[in-house]
């Protein structure tokens, strides 16, 4: 133990650690490595993944570093139902998103990104947004994994936070660069395999050693009365309230779930995202449980900080051996995650920039494999520079989230209604986006007629939030009726009392605002109805278009 | 006595949830590697 309460392991130990660990998933990847990688193996391991494999690799992706501190965190603020609040939510955005998958495979079954599809619907300008907004959520990602690196390293040894974000990076790169997304897949699964056991260890190891659940029930009586229910209302609306707004937009925002919607084989798309589902769920809210319980205990987090409570738990109720365990947990799930991000990048950047935008449909699959690779560097470099500098991630992440979120509607619509055009989907966005900082930073006086408009057109983004979960299971109908009853009850109900909310008024503006203006603009539009069928025919194999010597894709544009 | 079940079941119950599916997804995998090698074909 150091002077800080954590165990301090030897620079050489954390180093074997990290070796172990790194080295023994690049000699994973030596067993799946080709002599000559094809685009479609290194986007989307051929759009054959089976269901294990891509459960494992799902539930690895989806969970990252912050999954663990954030789902603790909030169990020690929120007491009992705070690694619900996290990990539930989190879950359901692997769970909400496979029904809208199952139609972006029908639309494209030989797609890679989320972004072509959408640049054979409608052109560039929407395409771009959605890229763009990947490519930061991915850039993000990768800091904060890359952090979370440095910081464990730093905590439970000599060695320098700077070491273990290099360490971290340089690793990921290495087992990733060859094989592209196949490695990211197939080592998720010996990653996740690794990440449940010691999980599974870890919670009743902590749980008994901190005294059992009588220590926990006594526990309860230090707790306020918010934090000892289970159906505590600060906590739905602080933690949970914010998070279920976000389920769609994480979901759509993100193309390292959208990879894996290709990737999988298309029967096994229900049973791979359910089995995620689960599987994220119960090992997120289960390592959540841990904050409880130091919130039982009466444990102070040390230097106040959050991030300190599991590693602190950890190293104060187990054993060495424990820690080291607990070490490559946190290394295995930001690894599998940055790995994912590496991956999702390079596929943006060869499907969306290079094969959509600078060669139009007719790529050179070598040029093509380069253009993934360099991005990949390219991802990891300004990872490791932007992780070493700290920066605050919130005002990014506020950006992207509202991003993400004016985006839902538009995306989803678009892959279902003919008539929705180009300029709705565009100029949905970039309204919605507008409206959103004028509410997230408070531009306008809200007060009388601005909070009030601003309050119903946020119940609007309820009901869109609500209405497209209930379409994506229950089709089109059920989902105009539980739109319409959340709109009614939100207007009811929520207007005058969402404004002491505004973080939350803000995001579900943009749901909303986007869900007004994409629809008004595509009733207005007079343009012809669009062929779905000719998606299938814009995105296709760009190893097909080489070996034809011509191009095998009929450009955006052609009917 | 209750209390104490009712709790511990609360918290034990996500790593008893995390093995179930760790043994789905192991057992999926297995399916899937002795159907790559009786096709011939690749894992991943």
């Amino acid at each position: 133990m150091n002077e800080n309460g954590f165990t301090q392991f030897s620079t050489i130990t954390v180093l074997l650690l990290l070796a172990a660990f790194y080295g023994g998933t690049y000699l994973l990847t030596l067993l799946i490595r080709k002599e000559k990688e094809d685009t479609s193996g290194f986007m989307v391991a051929g759009h054959h993944v089976g269901f294990g494999m891509g459960a494992a690799s799902m539930t690895a992706t989806w969970i990252w570093a912050a999954s663990f501190y954030a789902a603790a965190t909030s169990g020690y603020t929120y007491g009992v139902s705070g690694p619900i609040h996290y990990g539930l939510w989190g879950a359901l955005m692997i769970l909400f998103i496979y029904p809208f998958g199952r139609r972006f495979r029908k639309l494209a079954p030989n797609g890679h990104t989320l972004g072509e599809l959408i640049h054979a619907r409608h052109g560039s300008s929407s395409q771009l947004i959605l890229a763009g907004s990947n490519v930061l959520g991915s850039i993000i990602s990768l800091m904060v994994n890359f952090t979370a690196a440095g910081a464990l390293v730093s905590v439970l040894s000599p060695l320098s936070f700077e070491t273990g974000v290099i360490v971290a990076g340089v690793g990921v790169l290495a087992y990733t660069l060859t094989s592209g997304f196949r490695a990211s897949v197939f080592t998720d699964f010996a990653q996740l395999v690794a990440l449940m056991a010691i999980a599974i260890i870890i919670i009743p190891a902590v749980l008994y050693s901190a005294g059992g659940p009588s220590v926990m029930v006594e526990g309860l009586s230090k707790m306020t009365d918010e934090q000892a229910n289970l159906f505590s209302v600060e906590a739905i609306m602080n933690q949970g309230a914010p998070f279920f707004v976000a389920v769609l937009a994480y979901a759509i925002g993100n193309q390292t779930i959208s990879q894996r919607l290709f990737a999988v084989r298309e029967k096994n798309i229900k049973s791979t995202f359910v089995t995620a589902t689960i599987g994220y769920g119960a090992i997120v809210i289960g390592l959540g449980m841990i904050g409880l319980m130091a919130l039982s205990v009466g444990v102070e987090p040390i230097d106040g900080k959050m991030n300190n409570l599991i590693p602190q738990m950890v190293s104060t109720y187990l054993s060495p051996f424990f820690v080291a365990l607990f070490f490559i947990l946190v290394i295995g799930s930001l690894s599998s995650t940055a790995d994912s991000d590496l991956s999702a990048l390079s596929t943006i950047m060869m499907a969306d920039v290079y094969g959509k935008n600078i060669a139009k449909d007719n790529p050179n699959p070598k040029v093509m494999m380069l253009v993934g690779r360099i991005t990949m560097i390219v991802a990891t470099v300004a990872g490791l520079i932007f992780a070493s500098f700290s920066l605050d991630i919130l005002v990014m992440l506020v950006f992207v989230g509202a991003l993400w979120g004016a985006i839902v509607f538009p995306v989803i619509v678009s892959c279902y209604w003919d008539r929705v055009t180009n300029s709705a989907f565009t100029w949905s966005v970039v309204v919605a986006m507008a409206l959103f900082c004028i509410a997230r930073f408070e531009l306008l006086e809200m007060t009388g007629m601005t909070v009030l408009a601003f309050e119903i057109l946020a119940s609007v983004g309820g009901a869109v939030v609500i209405g497209m979960m209930v379409f994506g299971f229950f089709g089109r109908a059920a989902g105009l009726v539980a739109g319409a009853i959340t709109l009614v009850a939100m207007l009811m109900f929520a207007t005058g009392f969402l404004r002491d909310y505004m973080v939350l008024v803000a995001s579900l503006t943009a749901y909303g605002a986007s869900a007004v203006v994409c629809t008004a603009m595509t009733l207005l539009s007079k343009e012809e109805r669009f062929d779905f069928d000719l998606i299938k025919k814009r995105v296709g194999d760009y190893d097909d278009a080489d070996s034809e010597g011509t191009a095998g894709l009929i450009p955006e544009g052609a009917k | 006595m209750t209390n104490e079940l009712v709790y511990g079941a609360y918290i034990l119950v996500w790593p008893a949830i995390t093995l179930v599916v760790l043994g789905v997804i192991c057992g999926a995998v297995a399916r899937d590697v002795r159907q790559a090698r009786n096709n011939d074909d690749d894992l991943i």
